[in-house]
């Protein structure tokens, strides 16, 4: 018996243990801890985060070799979140392990495993990638680079690291941008990438929440509600991607969380998380950068002023307060498309707002900068053009492609 | 599960005996002079923390109840608690030299050596207390104590076990609370994997289910309180045994076998149902149709192609039949070579209507591109058409 628990169980466990048990994991973000042992069953909605902590705390203490505990709190969990499977696995693996030897985590007997084999190893990855997330925790401070400068109009900004399977929620501060949650997520079955419609994958790359979908007038299967984007964007249409409808959506009523890799093409997040996210976000403009690994770097390090990409955004912009057409030209891409809308289709609408604008010179407000690499270079760049003595303008939107030394607009129209 | 024997316990044990002798105050079942909590015993674990949840067994129960001749023991373990050690070691030892043989002192003197440090000592100390009271189920436990201290996890095991062994109440007891956790163990299972969602709808899961709980089904036994023998071979496999308490007996009535009785939980998983063979035909016709469509779509027949859709059929965005058909002539004749191949079929026929879903490899010139689709067929004259296609499920 001893040995069992001994043996099998810090076998499963040792590894995040050992990294957990320094407590800084979870220590970070006060909401994924639980201050009540044992939540009221009559309490309202569970709080986003709380059953993974609760989980992750139930791992520390079979870590500790407290497995006594460790039931208690598993069985606890269960109660309160019967359709979260990975809690119900860990709570069949402390029950057994008072019954002989475990040899690894989720050890179901094989006669009982029979055709649950794949959900088994769904879940093992699930917690795996759990684990992970919460191990390698984001340093301190920082945030991902594709959020070269938000404006703060972006209120909040959502990343998702699929290797890590989670997402990131910030909130856009005078002091910059703060990590205020993160969730476990699942994406497509045949994982990332999306190109093509039914290919069952997640697109990658830099999106904005164009609505949000009332949970009454969804499915079930999508759990609290629905926040699509705009997937296929302005990069992806010139890549020939098809498909849509790609949602951060909820659960389904029996399933707490779902494996890794779940859904058609969405980010499915657990429905206390997902809640969280609606309340919080707004419509529109909070932008959704999706990507295999996320580029963490500190806040200081991403000087906009001094991107050579400014740069070039200054000096189109004098082009065009200049009202010079063939200086402005210069700045737009052969292949540049708008709706079908070729360059010389669109020539004469940049002439007329450069008449409209009567001399006057332009200026840029609140102005936003993502920038996705892979095997291009895309600048997403959002501001208001405002002529000067005006107090208002256009929302534009533009998609910059580095070209060579040059950085060209390949999409620009006006948002909102 | 595992009844108690009756039998075993109807004789005094030496361990009742043992505890008589050295509380001659008490009545022989009266306060034991070491606690025998026996959830002290099954409920060991410890890797670092050892001391922390390995429980050594220590003083005199409730000391205040021995106050006739047991001053002696009352005395060393006051001071075991005061931690002086050397003086309850002294006091011990010169109870030892007129008694050598006292098995409680010894005790005492194997707990004083183990706070003392003396690992070893204390360990040749309990092991000769199991050689010479066999019964006795504490100084095993101490061992198991020590041994784990010293990470000799088989050792600390077998001497657990034999603590649990010296009274066949706690080994049964043992055994059944195993087989609790067991059955816990594969309900938590079942719901992690989610065997039992309540989505009977899942032929493969509701197999899996009557698979667990067959002998159940079978063979159902009504609810029974008289002593049925049999009733614990169906305990094995009930999924929820309901257990009377066992009727109380005197423990000197040999024969008086507890009784247990089980009701199998009722299961309301009913088999699938199998198609029946009309249905069957359907399946393999509406299947045939499709890979019939998707033949005609890779060699680029374009009257079987469009044959294959049914003057009903649900054209994408609403556009016009005719306005669909040149499109997608135009997007399949253009194309200098195209491979539709379907995989992963599945089929549901209901009436004149199926509903087939499947992944369909699409290759034409330099794309590729796997997808899911689902279409929709019915059955018109003796065909089945398609009425509806989209993809995703």
């Amino acid at each position: 018996m001893t040995r069992s628990l001994q043996f099998g169980l810090t076998f499963w466990l040792c590894a995040l243990c050992l990294t957990l048990g320094t407590g800084n994991a979870l220590a970070k973000s006060p909401k994924k801890k639980t201050k009540r042992a044992t939540p009221v069953m009559t309490s309202p909605a569970p709080k986003d985060g709380v059953a993974e902590a609760r989980l992750i705390e139930i791992y520390r203490l079979i870590g500790q070799s407290d497995t006594q505990a460790a039931l208690q709190k598993s069985e606890q969990l269960v109660k309160d979140f019967p359709t979260f499977a990975l809690a119900q696995l860990v709570h069949g693996d402390l029950l057994m392990a008072r019954t002989r030897p475990l040899q690894s985590f989720g050890d179901v007997p094989p006669e009982q495993l029979k055709d649950g084999s794949g959900m088994l190893k769904e879940l093992k990855s699930e917690s795996q990638l759990r684990l992970k997330a919460l191990r390698e925790r984001p340093p301190a401070g920082s945030v991902p680079a594709e959020f070269l400068q938000l404006s703060p109009r972006n209120k909040h900004a959502i990343a998702v690291d699929a290797s890590r399977a989670r997402l990131y929620l910030f909130e856009n501060r005078n002091n910059g941008l703060a990590l205020v949650a993160d969730y476990y997520i699942s994406v497509g079955k045949l994982g990332l990438e999306k190109k093509a419609e039914g290919d069952q994958r997640t697109p990658l790359g830099v999106y904005f929440i164009t609505s949000q979908l009332d949970p009454k007038t969804l499915k079930d299967f999508y759990g609290s509600g629905a926040l699509p984007i705009n997937y296929p964007n302005v990069l992806d249409l010139k890549r020939g991607k098809t498909g849509g409808g790609i949602w951060l959506h909820g659960t389904p009523p029996g399933q707490f969380s779902r494996p890794p890799l779940a859904s058609d093409g969405c980010v499915v997040v657990a429905n206390p998380d997902l809640e969280h996210i609606i309340r919080t976000v707004e419509i529109r403009s909070t932008p959704v950068l999706i990507a295999q690994n996320l580029n963490w770097v500190a806040p200081h390090s991403l000087q906009p002023p001094t991107h050579e990409f400014t740069a070039h955004l200054n000096a189109w912009l004098k082009a065009k307060s200049s009202g010079s057409m063939t200086e402005l030209a210069r700045f737009y891409a052969p292949d540049f498309n708008n709706s079908g809308k070729t360059l010389a289709d669109w020539l004469p609408t940049l002439r007329q707002e450069v008449a409209a604008a009567q001399g006057r010179p332009l200026e840029i407000k609140d102005l936003s900068l993502l920038h996705w690499k892979d095997t291009a270079d895309t600048m997403v760049v959002t501001f208001g053009e405002v002529a000067a003595g005006q107090r208002t303008g256009a929302t534009k939107r533009q998609y910059w492609s580095r070209q060579g030394n040059q950085w060209k607009i390949f999409y620009e129209g006006v948002i909102g | 599960m595992h009844l108690t024997s009756g039998a075993k316990a109807s004789k005094s044990t030496p361990s009742a005996t043992m505890r008589a002798s050295i509380k001659p105050c008490t009545t022989p079942r009266g306060v034991p002079v070491i606690s025998p909590n026996p959830t002290d015993l099954p409920m060991m674990f410890a890797r670092s923390a050892v001391s922390k949840t390995l429980r050594m067994l220590a003083f005199a129960g409730a000391c205040t109840v021995l106050v006739c001749h047991a001053d002696e023991y009352t005395d060393v373990s006051q001071l075991l608690r005061a931690n002086k050690f050397p003086e309850a070691m002294a006091k011990a030892e010169s109870y030892l030299a007129t008694k050598p043989a006292d098995p409680q002192m010894r005790f005492l003197k194997g707990v004083i050596q183990r706070n003392l440090g003396k690992q070893a000592e204390a360990i040749t100390t309990f092991t000769k207390l199991t050689e010479d009271y066999p019964e006795l189920p504490e100084p095993y436990n101490n061992l198991a104590v020590l041994y784990a201290g010293q990470g000799q996890y088989d050792k600390a095991r077998v001497a657990l076990e034999m603590a649990i062994r010296t009274n066949p109440s706690y080994a049964t007891a043992h055994e059944n609370i195993g087989d609790v956790y067991a059955r816990l163990a594969s309900q938590a299972y079942n719901k992690a994997l989610q065997l039992d969602s309540g989505n009977v709808a899942v032929p493969p899961k509701l197999a899996l289910i009557r698979e667990l709980f067959k002998p159940n089904l079978a063979n159902p036994r009504p609810t029974t309180t008289a002593p049925v023998s049999t009733a614990a071979s169906a305990a094995a496999s009930s999924p929820a045994p309901t257990i009377t308490a066992p009727t109380s007996k005197p423990a000197s009535a040999p024969t008086a076998a507890p009784v247990k009785s089980v009701t199998p939980a009722a299961s309301t998983s009913a088999p699938a149902s199998k198609p029946a063979p009309v249905e069957g035909d359907a399946v393999k016709a509406a299947e045939a149709a499709v890979q019939a469509w998707a033949q005609a779509w890779s060699d680029k027949d374009m009257t079987a192609y469009l044959g294959a859709y049914s003057p009903d059929f649900d054209t994408p965005g609403k556009q016009p039949r005719s306005a669909w058909e040149k499109d997608r002539t135009d997007r399949i004749v253009g194309k200098s070579h195209i491979s539709v191949k379907l995989s992963e079929l599945s089929t549901k026929v209901s009436g004149d209507e199926a509903t087939v879903k499947f992944r369909q490899a699409y290759k034409a010139d330099s794309l590729s591109v796997s997808s899911r689709k689902t279409l929709l067929l019915k059955k018109h004259a003796n065909q089945w058409l398609i009425v509806r296609e989209s993809t995703g499920n």
